[in-house]
């Protein structure tokens, strides 16, 4: 949606495009039903008119997604937020909660647009962090406890994203 | 009882004490920032849980799938939505409790961290 | 089904409305809205607990979790791009 009117059309619009959208959509359709054979009819046409607006509306581009780096950080995210919650519910049922609250600003390496959005919205979900705002290239930041080591947290994630978004460390 | 069924009411009772702990949270944590952590984070994995303990119970793998799908949903919306409420409480100026020093809505880009601590014991 | 499904809901339900009285409560205006997130969290935690419980069989309650999971996320990303751009504004503007 953003950062795509500077892209030039690639031209990998064709075939190839249709295919990969068509099975996802196709998929998607599948577990919609919940797995029902009677209806494949409507289905055909649903999955047909959402992967023409999807082709319209969204354009394969140049931007790439590497699977390894996706599975990567799903695991992460999974096992990250998992702990989130963890430790947030220990706090919230502690006697003494043990806050530490404050605001921090941590410098930001990845490039503006898709990535940036990615990581200020993973953060909030991951242990500890809440994304406040943007300035330039620094993020500032909620944390509940500021004697854990959040900036090396945020590089990690940087550098899960990157390697998923396969932009260059 | 089968153990599938019995997993399953595990993890839809661990759920519901994430939700719980959200909640007391919720009513606990002593501003505006800290609860937006008891929301996002607790109650998001008690839906994960409670989502996961459902859908070992399907009829089948899509219908499965199916209950799993709401949560990434949910977690787009809690991300974006948290997102939206601590920079609006930011611009509003309110200040986390506890604090050391106040934080300002507009610090200067060029400025170092404010409250940032010192090396940030990695 | 394990029968503890329609309970959970109940439960989850209470959960709800203390977290609403709280956040009605504020003090701020950025308390207030926490009650954005509740509907998306806990709303379809109820949504998909009922739709297995014994006694909602009949209506497809998932399909209604699911749609109001999905119009949290759009309404969540329309509402944080209108942060974003205030964001980027202050950007230029400093």
């Amino acid at each position: 949606m953003h950062a795509r009117s500077d892209r030039s059309p690639s031209g990998r619009f064709g075939l190839r495009g249709f295919l990969q959208r068509g099975a996802l959509f196709t998929a998607l359709w599948w577990v919609l039903a919940e797995g029902r054979a009677d209806a494949w009819g409507i289905g055909a046409v649903s999955v047909l008119l959402a992967t023409a607006a999807s082709l319209a509306l969204a354009p394969p581009g140049p931007g790439r997604l590497s699977a390894i780096g996706l599975l990567g950080f799903a695991a992460f995210f999974l096992a990250q937020s998992a702990l989130g919650g963890i430790q947030v519910a220990a706090r919230a049922f502690r006697p003494r909660m043990d806050l530490a609250p404050a605001l921090v600003e941590v410098p930001i390496t990845l490039p503006d647009g898709a990535a940036r959005i990615l990581l200020v919205n993973t953060l909030n979900l991951l242990p500890g962090t809440v994304s406040v705002g943007l300035r330039g290239d620094r993020l500032c930041m909620h944390v509940l406890d500021d004697r854990l080591p959040v900036a090396a947290e945020v590089r990690q994630v940087e550098a899960r994203i990157a390697r998923m978004l396969e932009l260059p460390a | 009882m089968t153990p599938l069924e019995a997993l399953s009411a595990l993890l839809l009772l661990a759920g519901a004490a994430f939700y719980l702990a959200g909640t007391v949270g919720l009513l606990r944590f002593p501003d505006v920032y800290a609860r937006l952590h008891a929301l996002t984070k607790a109650d998001n994995l008690g839906l994960g849980l409670i989502a996961l303990g459902l859908a070992l119970q399907a009829e089948n793998p899509a219908a499965g799938l199916k209950i799993l799908l709401v949560w990434p949903l949910v977690l787009v919306a809690s991300a974006a939505v948290s997102f939206a409420i601590a920079r609006r409480a930011h611009e509003l100026g309110i200040l986390p409790a506890g604090a050391e020093s106040p934080a300002p809505p507009a610090p200067p880009p060029e400025g170092e961290a404010r409250i940032m601590p010192p090396g940030d014991r990695a | 089904m394990t029968g503890l499904e329609a309970p959970l809901a109940l439960f989850l339900l209470v959960n709800l409305l203390a977290a609403l009285i709280r956040a009605a409560r504020g003090p701020t205006p950025a308390d207030r809205m926490l009650a954005a997130l509740l509907f998306g969290t806990t709303g379809v935690g109820v949504l998909l607990l009922m739709a297995h419980s014994r006694e909602a069989v009949a209506m497809p309650l998932v399909d209604t979790a699911l749609v109001l999971a999905l119009l949290a996320a759009i309404a969540g990303v329309a509402f944080a791009r209108r942060a974003w751009q205030a964001a980027g504004r202050d950007d230029d503007a400093a």
